[in-house]
């Protein structure tokens, strides 16, 4: 799904080379540098969507063009490809070394190069944006689905749910079981909600425990109501066998007040889009985000639905 | 000596496939096929059969998934893997060829070991009897997995139980030097399965070594002892195990609820008999 405003830039010296790749991707737009040295400053200040380089140019390696943008992590995720004729593949270079993303092989056949730029593309916007830790969708592929739902007036209910009592559950036993508990609550909400809505649903994570899910509004009930079931069978597998004989964690705060924390909950609100009513991303996040606060003042897991009709 | 034990654990642990009864496949089969199954209706014909049951548990606590020594039964297990990973997992399994009678009897008496299990949990009033029963399905994995990486090993242990009238646990020690209980031992670490399972798996021939959670090796070896006495199925021996009273203690199980125990037993074994395990289609 190449975007319009895609922008590529290539390095090379190789004026037939350029007119032959533009050809490829017409669409986006192209900057390009006959030179590494001079390419490397404004590289550095205005990082492109694609960074082709060719490995034959008159001053700089284009290895070691490469070597030298990928070193830095703020750039790391800026996918780059490099041009290598017949002989220089056959000398087998060491491509991982410089973190190199794919490579193209002149002379370049178009279509080809064509799919394949634009799967490197589309594989870097996956990676970038995917939670570390779920590989679940992160913040960008959410705004951009539900924004893009939201263009097309789609019915469909958005849910935010989080987790109650994780920050204690958390600092009592660690972050590494605290990543447990994600990588748990992210596959009960995955499987739950392809059992009742299949593929037309949509998961993504936020970030720590904050999830967010797009169902058919139709099936936005029973799946809120599998999951809370689902999530509290199964998190008492999680504490170690005194917390779950007491219902949960004690611990004392800052001030050495006690308190006492039940097991983890999962709270989930629900908004509806019908009619076309929403039509933005933030209006939508923030009408869920007040709902879920009733949801959080429930004991235990809870939803709750927005049931307001649409005004007018 | 020590060279043949490790020789023999690598064996063990090297296992590629274990075969699964025909019966089960083909009803499991047919229900990933249905897009419309229930979790419940599938958890409920994989809890038949220690082998799927087992790759199912081995697949949810494998460190890809993130919770390893986590999930105890199949219902959380399967919750967890979803539709579309279970669908893989049965598909890609195929019908062994060398289903013998006795391997089809140790599937009885796991099965029963782990309707027993299910009973005496609930009446001893012990919190989710399904970890109990899946415990009991799988206590004798180990003669299972041996039976098939060891096959000469097995035709002299079951001499051995011929020869000399002994229980089946004592001819492996004889001739392996280690018995099913070591070997459930470095499967439920290799596999990451549970604690609480592998205190069931590893100690149900001695419950008083089960540290951790004594009480779920106490439910299988009593369970294991239910099993024999109803003459389900067959484990390799003829013989009735010894049954350690440490269990009743620590069970806190009286006459009366253990009775009920085995009245319950009694009634699902009925069922069971019903249940053909071997033939796919008329039984």
């Amino acid at each position: 799904m190449p975007k319009l405003e895609n922008h590529i830039f290539l390095i090379s010296a190789d004026a037939e080379l350029y007119t032959l790749l533009k050809s490829t991707c017409s669409y986006a737009h192209w900057t390009v540098f006959e030179r590494g040295r001079g390419a490397i400053e404004l590289l550095f200040n205005n990082p492109p969507d694609l960074l082709i380089v060719d490995s034959r140019m008159p001053d700089l390696q284009g290895m070691e063009l490469i070597r030298i943008f990928k070193s830095e992590n703020v750039y790391r995720q800026v996918p780059v490809v490099i041009c290598l004729d017949r002989e220089e593949v056959a000398a087998g270079p060491d491509l991982a070394a410089i973190e190199v993303d794919d490579f193209l092989v002149k002379p370049l056949d178009v279509d080809e190069s064509r799919l394949r730029l634009e799967l490197i593309m589309a594989r870097a916007s996956w990676e970038l944006d995917a939670n570390p830790l779920t590989k679940l969708p992160g913040n960008t592929s959410i705004i951009h689905k539900i924004q893009d739902m939201l263009d097309r007036k789609l019915e469909f209910a958005l849910a935010y749910a989080d987790l109650d009592n994780f920050k204690s559950f958390n600092d009592k036993y660690g972050f590494s079981r605290g990543d447990e508990v994600l990588m748990m609550t992210a596959r009960v909400i995955v499987n739950t909600i392809r059992a009742f809505a299949g593929m037309e649903s949509f998961v993504g994570h936020v970030g720590g425990d904050d999830f967010v899910f797009i169902v058919p509004p139709d099936k936005a009930e029973s799946v809120c109501a599998m999951l809370v079931q689902n999530f509290d069978s199964i998190v008492p597998n999680f504490y170690d066998p005194q917390d779950l004989k007491q219902g949960g964690i004690h611990s004392s705060t800052r001030d050495g007040r006690a308190s006492f924390f039940p097991l983890m909950a999962i709270s989930i609100a629900v908004i509806f889009n019908r009619n076309g009513e929403l039509t933005h991303y933030g209006e939508a996040s923030e009408k869920a985000m007040n709902l879920k606060s009733v949801a959080k003042k429930e004991p235990g897991s809870s939803y709750v639905l927005d049931r307001r009709q649409p005004s007018g | 000596m020590q060279d043949l034990y490790l020789e023999n654990k690598n064996r063990i642990l090297s296992v590629k496939d274990l075969p699964t009864l025909p019966a089960v496949l083909d009803e499991v089969t047919e229900l990933v096929q249905d897009p419309g199954s229930s979790i419940d209706q599938i958890a409920k014909v994989i809890s038949k059969d220690q082998v799927l049951s087992a790759k199912v548990l081995k697949m949810v606590n494998s460190p890809i998934y993130g919770f390893p020594r986590r999930i105890g039964t199949i219902q959380h297990a399967l919750v967890l893997l979803g539709f579309n990973v279970i669908r893989g997992l049965i598909i890609s399994n195929s019908v062994f060829d060398i289903m013998t009678k006795n391997m089809v009897g140790l599937w009885e008496h796991s099965l029963g070991c782990a309707i027993a299990c299910a009973g005496i949990a609930r009446e001893a009033d012990l919190k989710d009897p399904e970890e109990y029963s899946v415990a009991g399905l799988l206590h004798d994995l180990g003669k299972l997995v041996s039976i098939i990486q060891l096959p000469e090993i097995k035709e002299e242990v079951d001499a051995l139980v011929q020869e000399k009238d002994i229980t089946y646990y004592q001819a492996e020690k004889e001739v392996m030097g280690f018995a099913h209980d070591r070997i459930n031992a470095w499967l439920a670490d290799h596999w990451n399965l549970p604690l609480r399972l592998r205190e069931g798996l590893v100690w149900h021939h001695r419950p008083k070594s089960a540290q951790h959670y004594p009480e779920v090796a106490c439910v299988v070896h009593l369970g294991d002892f239910l099993a024999r006495i109803f003459q389900v199925g067959n484990s390799g021996d003829d013989q009735v195990n010894y049954l350690d009273k440490y269990v009743f203690k620590v069970l806190n199980l009286h006459q009366d609820k253990l009775e009920k125990a085995i009245e319950h037993l009694d009634s699902e074994l009925v069922e069971l008999r019903g249940f053909s395990p071997v033939a796919t289609e008329g039984g």
